[in-house]
């Protein structure tokens, strides 16, 4: 290698495109994630057909929307620091940490009045799927305040946000699974 | 603020607004449709449409395919 | 001392972590007004915590986590033997790593084997109780189960995928390190299971036992949770890599079939490895939270976890076997100077089985009592399997036709891996088919059978990896003697012991049972004397690696006369792998084809032209400063 390592040409790298590696490794992430809900969306089924015990209507309906509108705020938050409006998208993820909060809190409150036990096919099944659900959410939420920690420390730019979107496509993958899980437990029957 | 922002925004809010939409009709939907199949039927249709405008539109998963990555 | 700051920082904030999750966890739990200590949530709130502690303290901190904080980062530089213990990012530390903690859990494994057949040389109790050996049992499987899916994919696949495509490293190495720094505490959770009364359900932790039985089964839980982990995150690492990462010119018609191997099994790993998470999640809620997914008596049903097991631990058996196909063919094709023959079948066969993978769970429980309408479609699509993996026969077979063999120690065991492979894959088609597995099922014929196809299919290709890539990993070259001696101890060994065991399953002696029909004594006997047999040669691997790791001779950068990157380098590599980037321009494999070339490296030259071998190259003292690029062949 002594002939190689003192050769004139100096060693020339190939730049690889590590924005979209990254990008593509989060999406397999999402891809291997879903496989897990999906099973326990399959057990949901297996075990209980549609069946299910009587669930407080207006409060999934209410934390369905909240979670819904936290994804258009996250929304904004990338779009705003996509074209460098820190501070917008700073509000904007504030509001979005809110508004999680708010749907975790809302699947707490469901938690506690909820009228059918654990101990139960379709308890167990209720509290796991929207238990993992919540622990994603609650992540989430973890993963915004270090992004809107560090916004306000100025890091990120229009050019170099990545953390951002990031955080903000796993809070929309949230979603995305809250989409599927919302009608299989609340209104499948 | 410029004419890209904007329209990102216009797109963002009208994504909003067809999700809001086909949840409430979800929900009407499910509370009055007497029949377990066409109910299992609609929401899985519902369902898998709402994650596609958001997969597409807020998760930008064009992205992974197009030539540079932004 | 870097290394032992590291290993002390890890222990350290493991166990500030598990103290703080058990202490935290009471708290919560006595204002609440509960006891505040709750063995098993407990134990599972320590572990999480404890485990984030443990790799934090090992680097990860410094590494990546301040950056979460808008820190500075900061690597740990270690020089020499202590780079092994810090949080590394180098894909060929960390395949080391690998290879080393789980030849390690091999040969704990391998112990538990050596004592289990101690039990069985006659009917009766010979040394243990039904529990102990119950135990045994079950640490013998889950740690085999972890070397099988880890060791060839996280130990061989780390350190060669990157050489093999030209690139510098993995897509990811922080992750990779972190995939690595979770295997010791998976590793010690599991050793630990003995002290809480021992795994009572073997590795497949089937309900509604395992929700009954001791505590010890939450600390199988949890540990295989983080193994799943490591395993999706590694397998994500790889596709991506894979993807990204290749050398240009390096298309996807003229991947090493190694890399292709790869790249189906971290597919399968990233896709499948959740259905094992979510069955012990499930047993850990039923345990924990008091819940009834498997509660027939409250709706629940313990079917359910044997789908979800098997619809990863099927596809699991992939994870083992699709690398060491790839790496089988990868040596037959080098040691035989030959083209690999129908390279595209190749390919399509491990494409083929990766699709194929997810639709064939179900033929472990044709006796379950599972709908019978289900046993059909399970039995076609698992015997369907056989189709690809009779074009990687073809594949292997079409590759030795009139080669001229160089029968090296890799090679040797690259061809014990298509005779075993087919041996196993012959008494697989009994287990397909329901009528035969009816009476199969559960008894020492399974054994045998997915020991033919495990341990001489994929454990076989480790060993064989090991020995091909020693020179390049460690720079030094093995003893070939010794390697031989290995070789055929080990290749007698396995198959007296695994192919008398036929026989016993075939009379109905049950499996996972300490005792048996004493009918069947002569036959245990021999299986057991067999089986110490093949234990003993690994004194052998042991003593040569180690002897050769510090003694031996010099290795040349290409001992082998391969055409593929990875020898294309110095032996060891050096940190950015090829200090000239490679171009790739022709097919790897093109043995004899006048004009072929694999790779240019530009101001190099041309890659060494592979010469006909004569004798073993690692008898003769290397050249001095391991040989002038392109000298060598001129």
């Amino acid at each position: 290698m002594a002939l190689a390592g003192t050769a004139a040409h100096a060693p020339e790298h190939v730049v690889h495109d590590k924005a979209k590696m990254k990008l593509v490794g989060l999406w397999l992430f999402f891809f291997s994630e879903s496989v897990l809900f999906g099973l326990l969306l399959s057990a949901r089924f297996y075990l209980e057909r549609i069946n299910r015990e009587e669930v407080d209507q207006l409060l999934g309906l209410g934390i369905t929307c909240v979670l819904l509108l936290s994804s258009v705020t996250a929304f904004t938050a990338e779009t705003a620091i996509e074209h460098d409006r820190r501070k917008l998208a700073g509000w904007m993820l504030v509001v979005t940490i809110l508004l999680g909060t708010g749907f975790a809190c809302g699947v707490g409150f469901e938690w506690g009045t909820a009228h059918f036990s654990k101990e139960q096919a379709f308890g167990s099944i209720f509290f796991t799927m929207t238990g993992i659900h919540a622990a994603h959410v609650i992540s989430g939420i973890g993963l915004l305040v270090l992004t809107w920690f560090q916004l306000a420390r100025g890091r990120f730019s229009g050019k170099d946000h990545w953390p951002v979107s990031g955080t903000v496509m796993y809070w929309h993958f949230v979603d995305v699974v809250w989409v599927f899980f919302y009608p299989a437990l609340y209104l499948v029957k | 603020m410029t004419d890209a922002f904007r329209n990102a925004l216009r797109i963002g809010g009208l994504v909003a607004v067809v999700l809001a939409f086909v949840t409430v009709v979800e929900y009407v939907f499910a509370v009055n449709v007497d029949s377990d199949q066409v109910r299992f039927v609609g929401l899985a249709l519902a369902a898998i449409a709402k994650s596609w405008l958001i997969v597409y539109f807020f998760m930008h998963v064009y992205r992974v395919w197009r030539a540079e990555a932004h | 001392m870097y290394a032992l700051k590291s290993v002390a920082g890890a222990l350290g904030a493991g166990l500030i972590g598990f103290y703080l999750g058990i202490g935290g966890l009471g708290a919560v739990r006595a204002l609440a007004g509960y006891d505040a200590w709750d063995t098993e949530m407990s134990i599972t709130f320590g572990y999480v915590f404890g485990v984030i502690g443990w790799v934090m303290g090992a680097g990860m901190w410094g590494a990546w986590g301040r950056e979460w904080f808008g820190l500075r980062t900061y690597d740990r530089k270690a020089p020499g033997w202590q780079r092994y213990f810090v949080f590394n990012t180098d894909h060929k530390v960390i395949g080391i790593q690998y290879l080393v903690t789980f030849i390690v859990v091999f040969l704990l494994g391998g112990l538990m084997a050596m004592l289990m057949r101690a039990e069985l040389t006659h009917s009766g109790h010979q040394l243990f109780s039904n529990a102990q050996y119950n135990s045994i049992m079950g640490l013998h499987g889950i740690m085999m189960i972890a070397v099988a899916v880890a060791a060839l994919v996280g130990g061989i696949g780390n350190y060669a995928v990157p050489l093999l495509i030209g690139a510098e490293d993995m897509a990811f190495p922080r992750l990779n390190a972190l995939t690595y720094w979770l295997i010791p505490p998976v590793a010690l959770t599991l050793l630990c299971t003995p002290l809480l009364g021992g795994i009572e359900t073997g590795w497949t932790a089937y309900p509604p036992l395992s929700v009954l039985t001791n505590n010890a089964q939450i600390l199988f839980d949890v540990a295989i949770i983080t193994f799943g982990l490591t395993s999706i995150l590694g397998g994500l690492n790889f596709v991506v890599t894979i993807i990204f990462m290749r050398a240009p010119g390096m298309t996807w018609g003229k991947l090493p079939i190694f890399v292709w191997a790869m790249f189906a099994t971290a597919w399968i790993a990233l896709l499948y490895t959740q259905g094992f998470a979510v069955s012990l999640l499930m047993v850990l809620l039923d345990r924990v939270a008091g819940m009834s997914w498997f509660d027939a008596a409250n709706g629940g049903d313990p079917l359910l976890d044997q789908h979800v097991f098997w619809f990863y631990s099927h596809p699991a058996v992939y994870v083992m076997v699709l690398p060491g196909f790839g790496i089988a063919l990868e040596m037959i094709s080098h040691f035989s100077r030959k083209p690999l023959f129908a390279y595209r079948y190749a390919v399509g066969a491990l494409l083929g089985i990766l699709g194929l993978s997810g639709v064939v769970w179900a033929h472990h429980m044709f006796t379950s009592g599972m709908p019978n309408y289900l046993h059909g479609p399970f039995l076609v699509a698992t015997e369907l399997i056989s189709i690809p993996t009779g074009l990687i026969f073809l594949c292997a077979l079409g590759t030795i036709w009139m080669g001229r063999l160089w029968l090296t120690t890799p090679m040797l065991f690259a061809l014990a891996v298509i005779f075993n492979f087919a041996c196993g894959g012959v008494t697989g088609i009994f287990l397909a088919d329901v009528p035969t597995d009816i009476h199969l099922q559960d008894s020492y014929f399974v054994v045998a059978h997915f020991h033919y196809t495990i341990m001489g299919g994929e454990i076989f290709a480790l060993f064989g990896a090991i020995y091909y890539y020693f020179p390049k990993m460690t720079g030094r070259q093995y003893n070939e003697r010794l390697g031989k001696i290995h070789f055929w101890w080990m290749f007698i060994g396995f198959n007296v012991t695994f192919f008398i065991m036929h026989w016993p399953g075939i009379q109905g002696m049950n499996r996972r049972i300490a005792d048996f029909m004493s009918d069947l004594n002569t036959a245990n006997l021999i299986v057991s004397l067999a089986g110490f047999f093949l234990g003993a040669s690994f004194l052998v691997f042991v003593f040569n690696m180690v002897w050769s790791w510090i003694f031996g001779p010099a290795a040349e950068r290409n001992p082998w006369r391969a055409r593929t990157l990875d020898w294309q380098t110095d032996s060891p590599p050096p940190l950015e792998n090829f200090p000239v980037p490679p171009v790739v321009r022709g097919h790897p494999y093109d043995y004899g084809v006048p004009g072929s070339v694999h790779a240019l490296f530009p101001g190099r030259g041309a890659e060494e032209p592979p010469r006909p071998p004569s004798t073993f190259p690692g008898a003769a003292p290397a050249p001095a400063g391991g040989g002038g690029g392109g000298g060598g062949g001129g």
